[in-house]
């Protein structure tokens, strides 16, 4: 799932037909100024402005002003543009209409097993959040689009009445053949708001997640998924998902503030076997990785010297089941040249390395790695005899 | 019995590279389990028509690539399975084409990264169909003693070592592909084996997932128990335990799930597979899960490294109940055969060697010459010459000898473009032929009458100074023996108009004050030829050859010192053509005299 910012969610919704807001995003004070010169919506309506970045609690963080008039609108991106959040930089400021309107509604569209479900309620805002159970589901099989009646059954049983039925029944369709084409996962509106000028709904705020996986056929998705995680993804972890995005096979790298024990397993299903074992051993995790599907050697030395640059470290989990067809030796020989960089800067001092592995070469794979013994290195070498989190029972087993 | 694979599935594979190397794997196990491949055919257009070579025991089966499925099951009508090794973007329409294909029941999906639509579309096609569709993502499925789909049971010696060969007792099913492994290994350590274990992948949504199977394991007799292997995100796990509570089951079920430390993490953090996502409402964690299934009656250890002890205990009251008995290994298994390298590492095979080298070897990091690296050569002075030396006569020659051959290199060099070789080397050139030919177009003309009397002349030379001959023993002996001698005589050059070349060489040979009997017999001959005839001359050959074997050279070499030098002079010729960008010649007809009969009449063919 790759979220997407409000920018390009709102312009694949006004794709499918979706009203949305008047909206522009800009980079500075300055840019807003010149729209305004050119868009005579920015002169004329109540303006809101929000950061324009992957940060929860935005209107906390003062990063969204409302009921703003266009001087006040560009006095509010000057505010916010340059803002340091945590390690995010506000670079981008969206500015839209405000829509008056009395009313709040709830759509939402969401794959499931079967296929995917429309959801509706007749209120919107916070007022759905707590009241979850006025949502009302319409399933859609796998392959199969909702049909009209079927959509103005289920906004009538979500409580909708009189000339609201047609028209909640007509944005659900839109928000529905918006999902289905352009490969979401989930597309939240939240609130649908019925515009007071023409009694048009229009999506005021949406949340939406994209399938990533399926960019290859869509050559219009020119934007970048936002880190899905409320903070900007470090320079290390974009460092590492570089690499991943050129390689056959993966290695993947997350960073986690404070912890102790670092990992460096292979596998994406073992990799969070091994994190759970230290959190039950009560170990404090300094960050998540992990390499699969016989990455090349100097992928996983990369990866490695991430792990062993990571700070405040005691030791380092070197885990991994019996591979299929990852090369024990391979991978291992980079992760022995990743240790001995590592370890020719400086670090490493005083961080014990703990190897646990089985697989397509692993007696010599294991072999080297008992020689960086004779290098000086503090490390424990198990083979497939020792079981999988044993390792990390042994590492933490002062705790 | 096992379920999904057994000894009668029949695979066509789609796919490349990737296939190849799947279909090696399997074709491992088949042999481990002595049946034959069960791979009977690739589908991938780029290579229709021609034949993936397998590796099976110690030969090679030629398994054939057809461009469509329809193509593979009409050739091949046994092919009941397909596994999809094609990339994401046309995975679906090579899925479908499987499923559709009335003699495939199971299609199982490699590929990872296809498009969750995707993969939805194609779990809900083939429940329509009534056939199976297993992955995307997948690691593959194997059915222990019967049938191997992927790479999933990893090298050779894991499938020993993990008892496939033979059945066990035990299920598995897991998303990741890493843990398949460990868990049939668990099983075999701690109980007796398994039965079959199947990778659904690590997708939000597999085409097919545990129910499913639980549901085919429950109808197997030969399994007794599960193991299911679950992550965080999604209701997998949770429908499962629900099958498994809803009545009483015939087999145990064991499950672990992974994403606890999901609740010590900042919050929005996650990780592992694209399946291991939070619900929209906190369902699907690992807690609810694990909760779920101990609800459900299944055996859920609270770690990973308990699930080893579990299964045992579970295995040990199988064995008390008497539904499993205790499992005789065969006595002796195939041993996969290795490779000639692997088998000389390990000191098990001599192999006669079909060639035998002397004088280089460039296995190491550079190439050395009778055992001088390169490098080390250059850096410590040494030049073109002491190369020479090293590889034809495995001697490391003196500065003083480097620089006879050097001049004798460089004086040789080129002759001008009307000599034979250069002219055919020029002729090639201007008819568009390339270097490499057209350089050996001209050293073809090097022989007897040209460039090639080296070593002939170094022999007899050598001939009369080893047998201490006076020159007119040596010229009666030519005269009666071989005839001309090689390296006297000169087309053009003679007494009165002497080769400048040969002059050069002789006097600084000469200057070195070096004992030099062949140059000293060669030139006493002359003495005596040119007297005779003026054109009898020492030539360039003759003294090369004579200077060449007073330095110690083999005779079988000498030539060789004409080929390399004149080889220079042809490669500047082949380029000067080039760059002049010359065109085709052809001899004009009043340089031919014509003297072949005149035209006539044909007679009628008797």
């Amino acid at each position: 799932m790759a979220k997407v910012l409000e920018g390009p969610g709102m312009g694949l919704m006004r794709k499918w037909g979706i009203h949305v807001p008047n909206y522009v995003v800009v980079t500075s004070a300055e840019e807003l100024a010149k729209l305004g010169q050119v868009n005579d919506w920015l002169k004329r309506s109540k303006l809101v402005a929000k950061a324009h970045e992957a940060l929860g609690s935005r209107f906390k963080l003062g990063l969204v002003k409302v009921g703003l008039d266009l001087d006040g609108a560009v006095s509010a991106v000057k505010e916010m543009v340059g803002r340091q959040v945590g390690s995010i930089t506000v670079s981008q400021v969206i500015v839209s209409e405000m829509i008056p309107h009395k009313e709040e509604y709830y759509c939402a569209v969401k794959s499931v097993r079967e296929g995917n479900e429309i959801l509706v309620a007749n209120c919107g805002g916070i007022e759905v959040e707590s009241n979850w159970d006025r949502v009302k589901r319409l399933p859609v099989e796998v392959g199969q689009q909702p049909a009209l009646e079927a959509l103005e059954k289920v906004v009538k049983e979500a409580g909708f009445t009189g000339p609201l039925v047609k028209r909640m029944a007509d944005f659900a369709g839109k928000l529905f053949a918006c999902f289905d084409n352009e490969d979401a996962q989930y597309l939240e509106v939240n609130p649908v708001v019925a515009r007071e000028s023409d009694g048009e709904l229009v999506a005021l705020d949406a949340v939406t997640l994209l399938d990533a996986d399926a960019k290859f056929r869509h050559p219009d998705w020119n934007f970048q998924f936002a880190a899905e995680f409320g903070r900007a993804y470090t320079k290390n972890e974009l460092d590492i998902m570089a690499i991943d995005s050129k390689i056959k096979g993966s290695v993947k790298f997350i960073e986690i503030p404070g912890g102790d024990t670092a990992m460096l397993p292979a596998g994406g299903g073992a990799s969070v076997y091994y994190s759970d074992a230290v959190v039950a051993r009560g170990g404090k995790l300094a960050n998540y990785a992990e390499y699969s599907g016989d990455p090349p050697d100097w992928a996983v030395e990369a990866l490695t010297e991430k792990v062993c640059g990571l700070p405040g470290i005691k030791n380092i989990i070197v885990g991994g089941a019996i591979a299929n067809f990852t090369d024990v030796k391979k991978t291992f020989g980079g992760i022995i040249n990743g240790f001995r960089k590592a370890k020719a800067d400086g670090k490493l001092k005083g961080v014990k390395i703990w190897v646990r592995r089985g697989g397509p070469r692993e007696k010599e794979g294991l072999d080297a790695m008992r020689a960086l013994k004779d290098e000086g290195f503090d490390i424990e070498v198990f083979d497939r005899y020792t079981p999988l989190t044993d390792i990390v029972d042994k590492a933490l087993a002062g705790k | 019995m096992s379920i999904l694979a057994n000894k009668d599935t029949r695979v066509v594979i789609q796919g490349g590279q990737a296939g190849v190397n799947a279909a090696r794997r399997m074709a491992e196990f088949c042999y481990l389990i002595k049946r034959p491949l069960n791979v009977e055919a690739f589908v991938y257009p780029p290579d229709a028509g021609k034949t993936n070579e397998i590796p099976y025991g110690s030969g090679l089966i030629a398994v054939p690539v057809y461009a469509t499925i329809a193509e593979a099951t009409k050739h091949h009508p046994t092919i009941n399975t397909s596994l999809v090794y094609i990339g994401a973007d046309r995975a679906m329409k090579a899925g479908l084409e499987a499923l559709d294909d009335p003699h495939i029941h199971l299609v199982s999906m490699i590929t990872e990264g296809v498009p969750e639509k995707d993969a939805k579309l194609l779990g809900a096609h083939a429940r329509k169909l009534g056939k199976v569709f297993n992955g995307p993502s997948s690691i593959g499925i194997i059915s222990a003693g019967a049938c191997r789909l992927g790479v999933i049971g990893g090298a050779f010696d894991n499938l020993v070592l993990s008892k496939l060969y033979r059945e066990g007792s035990f299920g598995v099913i897991t998303k990741s592909g890493g843990l398949s492994n460990e868990i049939i290994w668990i099983c075999s350590q701690f109980a007796d084996g398994i039965t079959t274990a199947i990778g659904i992948g690590g997708d939000a949504y597999p085409g097919t997932d545990y129910v499913t199977y639980l549901e085919m394991f429950e109808n197997d007799p030969q399994t007794k128990a599960v193991v299911i292997v679950g992550e965080m995100g999604g209701d997998l796990e949770e429908r499962a335990a629900e099958w498994y509570g809803a009545k009483k089951r015939r087999i145990k079920l064991i499950g672990v799930v992974s994403g606890f430390c999901q609740e010590s993490l900042p919050k929005g953090m996650k990780f592992g597979h694209a399946g291991a996502k939070e619900g929209m409402k906190g369902e699907g964690s690992a807690r609810s899960k694990s909760e779920a299934l101990q609800r459900a009656g299944a055996i859920v250890p609270p770690t990973f490294g308990a699930l080893g002890p579990a299964i045992k205990e579970v295995y040990q009251e199988l064995l008390k109940s008497g539904q499993v008995k205790e499992v005789v290994e065969p006595a002796s298994l195939p041993k996969l055969p290795k490779t000639v390298e692997e088998a000389m590492k390990a000191d098990e095979v001599i192999v006669t060697p079909l060639i035998r080298t002397t004088i280089s070897d460039d296995r190491g990091d550079e190439p050395c010459y009778d055992g001088y690296p390169a490098s080390e050569l250059i850096n410590k002075g040494y030049e073109i010459p002491h190369v020479i030396g090293l590889l034809w006569d495995k001697r490391l020659i003196s500065k003083q000898e480097a620089e006879i051959i050097k001049r004798i290199i460089m004086l040789s060099a080129d002759h001008g473009p009307c000599v034979s070789g250069a002219y055919a080397t020029i002729l090639a050139a201007c008819a568009g032929i390339g270097l490499s030919q057209a350089v050996a177009a001209g050293l073809i003309m090097i022989g007897p009458r040209f460039g090639g009397a080296v070593t002939d002349a170094g022999r007899w030379f050598k001939y009369a100074v080893d047998n201490k001959m006076s020159v007119d023993e040596f010229l009666a002996y030519m005269k009666k023996n071989v005839g001309p001698v090689p390296g006297i005589g000169h087309r053009v050059k003679s007494l009165r108009n002497p080769d400048k070349r040969v002059k050069e060489l002789v006097a600084y040979v000469k200057s070195l004050k070096i004992n030099t009997p062949c140059l000293d017999f060669a030139l006493q001959v002359e003495q005596v030829t040119a007297a005779k005839k003026d054109n009898l001359i020492l030539n360039v050959d003759g003294t090369m050859a004579a200077v060449l074997v007073d330095l110690g050279f083999p005779v079988d070499s000498l030539n060789g010192f004409f080929i390399l030098s004149r080889t220079i002079g042809l490669i500047g010729h082949w380029v000067d053509q080039k760059r002049q960008d010359s065109r085709l010649i052809r001899l004009f007809d009043y340089l031919v005299n014509y003297a072949a009969p005149k035209r006539r009449e044909v007679p009628p063919l008797k």
